[in-house]
This record gives structure tokens, sequence and C-alpha cells, in this order.
């Protein structure tokens, strides 16, 4: 089996870890609608031992812990594809691979406070309460690591000065725009209410709709440059 | 630059740059000692009290065994120097027996200050008694590298960097020195 | 800058910054370089206005404060921790960049490229508590004021012992840059710069009372845990950034030793 082949593999472990994903997103009752910060810490206890809702939690997070790191190995194609663009030194390729290393780092410290919030619904609500807010505030407001990604691959575009570039310009662009939607969410902690607040438009909707559209371009212009490297390599062999 | 340039032009032994570090660890023990007099002498009775648990003559003892030990290393760098390297290797093994017998009698020492109920937390004198001779001993245990790099060095004739020999040397004697002052600190000034 | 190429290169424009930026965007073969290294000078200044300006949650406050005072903490910090932090997470990622910089200097040591991308790692994991989980501990301390004092204190614990207290990553970390120095044939680092990770490692090690002591000077707020620390760190973080500067103008892109700078 050829290095070719393994990476195709690798590439087509994403559409797997998207549908799981995009099941455990829709299997979570707190994310199709939201949960509101202005949810009192009765409510937020209501809403943990609802066994309507209980088993739906823990399944679904049970799903993204699992699957948090489902997109490291993507991410590892992109650094590799990032080593091949005409640049002097390997910095980018090595900022891409701590970015992937933080990036679901985070995510599973949100989904440890799911979990720990679903898994004794009968304490003092005010403890569920504050589990509830650790984690969608990591959720929520942690876009760091993905700001930096996109900043850093549209950097390493700019400067791919060759007569074949890696990737196309437009990717660049669009890494830009991606980051500058995740912006906002950052200040998710300074509202409770409006498009700022973990369940507002901007925060919730913008930010998770963007790293959804993220993901796919960049599978699909991925899978493209990494033929395009398999069809370059077979004519110079 | 080459060796023999270098050597003239050497105007420390060893490494300037450990020397630089020596000045710096220096720096920041002397900071340390500070906050310990300030804090002694807010609270004068409480720590003439507990120093008075320490035995002094341990004190002398560790003194003598860390001199011991600075003289020895200090024969192993005249040995290198004068190119006897059968002899600068005995000495620098009487160097790290030396030093292992203070490593063995401060633990021990530690042990029964524990016994006796002294810990960590049992006053502020005992907490800076635990620290400066806990942070004392890792920087000794360093020193085992420092001499273990030393007798590398002088083992094969390929080596033999009497630059790096001494750069170890001056490590270890501040080691020394360090313990010296650390002694004046928590067991003689009363 | 670039001394082959420079017969065939347009003169580096002098005039405004943004000419001179232009220029090396365009022409500069050192330019991913200078990125890195003006990352980590504008986070290192960032940081700095964040922790002790914005967030005010340095110098650190005491442990001992009681649940009350705790809430009142919070209370009075209430903007300045959730817009501040919320910048943080905004430039956190920049860090990745920093360690990729850094790990540049190791990958153009003799060494193995063993330590580069173990330093890599660690620093992209210290991250987290270096500035992460504060920011997030404190959002959620912030963000509802009228919080179980209890719970409140619970997260102030939480935010100041993950920061100040978790060593592990920069004391493994700084003891990999100094042994990568030491070990390093082609001088691009002075052997002194790795005997100051040592220095910064061991402070590492002087801050673990902070997890035992609620006062005195081995506290998280205290002489010897904070400041005598904050003090090495200082010196080692300037001392660091001069360096990587010097590093950056000397750089052939070879394998072989760096050559000094001509003064």
């Amino acid at each position: 089996m050829s290095r070719a082949d393994g990476e195709r593999i690798l590439l087509w472990t994403l559409p797997v870890v998207g549908v799981v994903w995009l099941s455990a997103f829709l299997l979570f009752p707190g994310f199709v609608q939201p949960m509101s910060p202005t949810m009192s810490a009765e409510e937020v206890a209501a809403f943990y031992r609802d066994p309507e809702n209980l088993p739906r939690i823990r399944a679904s997070m049970i799903l993204f812990n699992w699957f948090a790191v489902g997109l490291i190995p993507i991410l590892a194609l992109i650094v590799l594809q990032i080593r091949r663009m005409a640049h002097r030194t390997p910095i980018f390729s090595y900022s891409l691979l701590a970015c992937a290393a933080g990036g679901p780092t985070i995510f599973l410290m949100a989904n440890l406070f799911w979990l720990l919030a679903a898994f004794r619904p009968t304490r003092d609500p005010q403890l569920t309460l504050m589990f509830n807010d650790l984690a969608w505030v990591t959720f929520s407001t942690q876009v760091g690591f993905l700001i930096a990604q996109s900043v850093i691959l549209a950097l390493a575009i700019y400067l791919d000065r060759q007569q074949r570039p890696v990737f196309g310009r437009w990717v660049a662009h669009f890494n830009l725009v991606v980051a500058a939607l995740l912006v906002p969410a950052a200040f998710a902690g300074t509202a409770m209410t409006g498009p700022i607040a973990w369940d507002g438009l901007l925060t919730f909707w913008v930010r998770n709709i963007a790293i959804g559209v993220w993901i796919v371009v960049m599978a699909v212009v991925l899978a493209r440059a990494i033929s395009r490297q398999r069809a370059d390599e077979a004519v110079a062999a | 630059m080459t060796t023999a340039a270098k050597a003239q032009h050497r105007f420390v032994p060893g490494q300037p740059d450990m020397w630089a570090f020596v000045l710096f660890e220096a720096l920041v023990f002397t900071a340390y000692f500070v906050v310990y007099v300030v804090c002694r002498t807010r609270s004068l009775d409480l720590f003439l009290q507990s120093q008075a648990h320490l035995d002094l003559r341990v004190g002398v003892f560790h003194t003598l065994v860390l001199l011991a030990s600075s003289w020895f290393v200090a024969r192993c760098v005249q040995a290198a120097r004068e190119r006897s390297f059968r002899a600068a290797l005995t000495n620098a093994y009487l160097t790290m027996l030396f030093g292992f017998v203070f490593l063995v009698s401060k633990v021990l020492e530690w042990a029964a200050k524990l016994d006796e109920g002294f810990g960590f937390t049992t006053d502020e004198f005992f907490s800076f008694y635990y620290f400066l001779t806990a942070i004392h001993f890792l920087h000794l245990l360093i020193g085992f590298v420092a001499l273990g790099i030393a007798v590398h060095q002088l083992w094969s004739p390929a080596r033999r960097s009497q630059e790096l020999v001494e750069t170890c040397a001056t490590y270890w004697h501040t080691i020394d020195f360090l313990w010296v002052l650390i002694f004046a600190l928590l067991y003689v000034m009363r | 800058m670039s001394d082959s190429a420079a017969g065939t290169l347009p003169e580096e424009r002098s005039g405004s910054l943004l000419r001179k930026v232009a220029w090396h965007w365009r022409y500069d073969e050192k330019r991913e370089l200078w990125i890195g290294w003006w990352t980590l000078v504008v986070f290192y200044n960032l940081y700095g206005l964040l922790f002790f300006v914005i967030t005010r949650t340095q110098p650190p406050p005491q442990p001992s404060l009681s649940p009350a005072e705790i809430a009142q903490w919070f209370a009075d910090r209430h903007h300045g921790l959730l817009y501040g932090y919320a910048i943080v997470s905004i430039v956190g990622g920049a860090t990745a960049v920093m360690n990729a910089t850094l790990a540049y200097s190791m990958r153009r040591m003799s060494v193995s490229r063993a330590f580069a991308y173990s330093y890599l790692v660690i620093y992209a994991l210290a991250t987290l508590p270096g500035m992460l989980i504060m920011g997030v501990v404190c959002s959620v301390g912030a963000m509802r004021p009228d919080r179980d004092p209890a719970l409140m204190s619970w997260l102030y614990d939480f935010a100041f012992l993950s920061f100040e207290g978790t060593m592990g990553v920069f004391l493994i970390g700084s003891l990999v840059w100094m042994a990568a120095v030491l070990l390093d044939e082609n001088r691009v680092f002075p052997k002194w710069f790795g005997y100051l990770n040592l220095c910064n490692a061991l402070t590492e090690v002087v801050v673990a009372p902070a997890w035992i002591f609620q006062d005195g000077v081995f506290a998280w707020d205290g002489e010897i845990a904070w400041w005598i620390n904050m003090g090495v760190f200082v010196t080692y973080t300037t001392v660091f950034l001069t360096l990587l500067r010097r590093l950056i103008l000397r750089e052939d892109f070879g394998t072989g030793p760096l050559p000094e700078l001509s003064q």
C-alpha cells in the first residue's frame, strides 16, 4: 500500500467524522435549540434531569468525546501540503501543527464539562449551572486556535510563490473570511442575550456554520491538492 | 577562534557562560535570602524558637563535607591542568563521594526533623528551612550531572577539554558557596 | 539583507513604515522569520497589557480571601475580565506561530529534530494552563455576579492554581531548549542562554509550594513564588527575544555554524 493510499484513507475518514459530529450535534438537546445563558439554575438542573434529555445528552457527548480529535488527521494532511509550498522555513507547517494540538484539546474540555454536568443530575442546581456555564463558555469563546489556523494558512498561501501554488489564492481569502466570522464568538461571555450570547446568531449559528463550511471546503481543496500531487509524482517517476 | 587563542584570551577559568549563570543564580538566591531575613525580622521570636531545633553540629558537618568536596574538585582541575588524568579522575570521584555523603546526611536530617514533627507547613521558619535546603539539594543533584560531564571528559584522550572540566568545577564551587550562606542564615544566625 | 540576490532586487526603500513592510513582504527571504519574531514581540506586550492592566489578574490576588471578598473581586473586574479574556481568546492562537519560530531555532542547530518537535508539542499544550483555562474560568466567574460565593471561591482557586501552579510544561520545555543549546555546535545561541533556561526551569520547581500555602511568601501571590519568579521570567523572555533577533540577522539558511554578526 503506497503513501498516497494511506493519505486517501485518512481523507475519507472525514465524511465519517462529519456524519458522527452532525449526528451528535442533532442528538444533543441543547444545540438544535441552543440553551440560553439566561436560564436559571433550576431550569438548567431540570434540563439535565429531564429523562427525555439525559440519555441524549450523554450519548451525544460520548460520541463527541470519541471523535473530538477526528479532525486532526485532516489538519496533518494540510500541514503536509504547506510543506510543499515555496517557503524558506518550516515555520508555517509547524504553526499549523501546534494549532492542530490546541483546538481539539479545548473542545474536549468543553465536552468534559457537559458530561460532568450530566453525571449527577440530582446535585445542587447551582453546581450543575456552573458546569453548564463552563462547558458553554469553553465551547463558544475559545476560537483562538481556529482563527490562528485560518490566518496561518492564509499567510502560507499568500507567501507560496511558485508557478503552480499548492492552493489557489481564493482559499486564502476564504480562510480570512472564516477567521473574521469566528471573532464575535470570543465575546460570548460579555452578553447573556442577543447575537453575541452563546445561543445567539453570531456566536452559535455563524460560528458553527463557518466551521462546518471550512471543514467541507478544505476537505475538497485538500483532496484536489493531494490527487494533483500524486499525478505530478507519477509523471516525474 | 582557535583553542590556543581562546586559552590566551581566557580571563576566567572555564566557560565565561558558566560565570554568567553562576552570577545570575547567586542573584536569585540573594533575593531568597533577603526575603528570609525580612520575614525573620518580622517574627524574630518564632524564628529563634524554631531555629533552636536545628542541630548546629549537623550544619557544621555538612559545611565541612562540602568544603572537602570543593577541595577535591579543585585538585581535580589542577591535576587535569598538569595532564595527570588518572589523578584528576580520582579527585573527581572523591568529590562525588563527599557530595554523596552530604546528600545522604541531608536526607537523614530531614527525616529526623519530620520525625520530631517539624514539617514544611509547621511554621514559617521551617518552611524556609525545607525550601532553602531543598532547592540547594536540587542544585547539588545538578552538580552531579556537571561532575558526570567532567568525568566523561577526563576519561577518554579524545576529549579532555580543560575548559569543560573547569566549567563543571566552577559550578560545584558555587553550590558549596551557596551552602555556606544557607548554613550561616539557618544554623548560625541566632 | 539577502546578499546573493542584492544585485537583482530593487533597493530596499527607505521611507514610511508601510513602504518598508511592503518591501520586506515582497523581497525579504527572511520574512517568515520576521513574521514569527514580530508575532512574539507583539504578543508578549499584548499579554502584559491584557493580564496586568485590562483583566487585572496579575499580580495575583491573595489566596486567603474569603468567599465574600472573592465575589467582590470578580465584581470589581466584571468588564475587564469578560472583554479582556475575549481578546485573549482571539489572539491566543498566535502562540502557535511563536512556538513554531522557537522550534525553528532548534531546527537550525546541529542537534536532532526531536528537540524542535518536543518543544513544539510541549508548548502547544502549555497555552491551556498558560492562559486559556484561566480565561474560561474567570469569564464564568464574572458572568453571574449573583453566583454562590462558595462556588466563586472554587472558580477563583481553579483559575489561579491552574495558571500559577501548572509547572511541568514550562519545566520540561525549558530543559529541552537548554539541552539543545548546550549540545549545539552551530552556535545558534550562546551557552549562557542554555544555562538561563535552567534558571527558568528551576523557577517552575520553586512554584510548587503554591499548591500548599494559602498565604505567606510561598503562596501563589508570594514574594518567592510570584515576584522573584516573575523577575526571572521577564529577564528570560527579554533575553530570548533579543537573541532570536540576532539569530534571524545572522541566518544564512545553511546547516553549519551560524556566522557572527559583522559589527
